[in-house]
């Protein structure tokens, strides 16, 4: 019975720290002030 | 004591062997996108290259002629379209702008490509276009989707503005890095002329009225890391003339550009730079850490089941319990 709690904790666990990293999802940002370029640049 | 410490192993044991299929399965599927806000650019050489003279109209060779390209993420635009699409979506403003030797614009050719964060297919929605016509677009544009497969995919070609398979041709090294060889080739093909001509006062209005057409074929390569997608060398055998019409001498054909088009050496160099620190990332969750966490739980299970197996062997120091004599009648 104890050997089955700790295999329910170690799932739940694993679960949750999973569904809270890709529901936490990563931030969009903001579009480039950067222009389109006409231009050749110099380097990267 | 030590049955209660191989219950914690076993907690942590099934912990990270469930972690290692979530993360690979679940995680990395939601967590790995094109950033909506991403901004790129590229240059690309011909060298030497062949261009149409509009004084002549005839072809002359030039030492060089660059290519610009620039890729900007459009946030609102991406926002916008997920509030109905319902998806992650990237939308690409992109600009491919044309450099003669002179340094004046030989051409220029403005792209809106929506595409599935997630998975590089085309999404489609108001505004996708190429140099201002509305198009639909099937397949892949400009990158290929995380953990690349070795087969054909179906690139979407700007200036026909159709897709076509891009073959695979094997696998390549390319400065330390193995990477898939995709080709394809664009036979010749009637195509719009560019809405901005290089010469004040040409419109493409005015040389369709002369009868003249554009016409264009290419044979595009690219060296694709399969683990970000990204390809991380392209070059273009990239020809095209103008056909007819009073604007061609004796109506016949003249090169408008021919050349063979290469990423500039020092652009590479980024580029592999960058796909090499992107690529880590990537196998960090789709290998290191799943497989690492399946030996970790692996590692502790046996562990759990070592000291729990102990917990129940009798210890050696203490005497056995004296065992009752049987007892026999007389």
């Amino acid at each position: 019975m104890r050997a089955l709690t700790a295999v329910a904790i170690g799932l739940a666990a694993a679960f949750a720290l999973v569904l809270a990293v890709t529901a936490a999802g990563v931030p969009s940002g903001e579009t480039s002030p950067e222009p389109l370029r006409t231009t050749v640049p110099a380097h990267p | 004591m030590r049955r209660k410490a191989s219950l914690v192993l076993l907690a942590f044991a099934v912990f990270f062997a469930t972690l290692s299929p979530l993360l690979r399965w679940y995680a990395f599927p939601r967590l790995a996108k094109i950033p909506p806000n991403q901004y790129q650019d590229m240059v690309l050489e011909a060298k030497p290259a062949t261009l149409l003279d509009y004084g002549t109209m005839r072809a002359r060779q030039v030492p060089k002629v660059s290519i610009v390209q620039t890729l900007k993420g459009n946030v609102e635009e991406s926002e916008r379209i997920e509030r109905t699409a319902g998806r992650d979506v990237v939308v690409w403003d992109a600009l491919s702008h044309v450099v003669g030797p002179d340094g004046k614009m030989v051409s220029q050719i403005p792209e809106r490509y929506i595409f599935d964060a997630h998975t590089q297919e085309p999404v489609h929605a108001t505004g996708e276009m190429v140099d201002g016509d509305p198009v639909r677009r099937t397949g892949i544009e400009f990158k290929w989707p995380f953990l690349t497969e070795p087969r054909d995919y179906d690139y979407f070609d700007a200036q026909t503005r159709t897709s076509a398979p891009i073959h695979y041709r094997g696998t390549r090294t390319f400065r330390g890095l193995d990477v898939y060889y995709f080709e394809q080739t664009i036979p010749w093909t009637k195509v719009p002329l560019p809405k901005k001509m290089p010469v004040q006062g040409i419109t493409p209005q005015a040389v369709e009225k002369a009868g003249t057409s554009r016409w264009y074929s290419t044979k595009r390569m690219f060296w694709v890391d399969p683990v970000t997608g990204a390809p991380v060398n392209g070059e273009e055998l990239h020809r095209e003339e103008l056909r007819g019409g009073s604007l061609v001498p004796g109506g016949g054909k003249v090169t408008a550009f021919s050349g063979h088009v290469k990423m500039r050496p020092d652009y590479v160099a980024a580029t592999v730079d960058l796909v090499t620190s992107q690529r880590r990332l990537v196998l960090l969750l789709t290998s290191y850490l799943p497989w690492g966490f399946l030996g970790l739980g692996a590692a502790l299970l046996t562990l759990s089941l070592v000291l729990e197996a102990r917990g129940r062997r009798p210890d050696r120091g203490r005497p056995e319990p004296e065992r009752a004599e049987p007892v026999s009648s007389a």
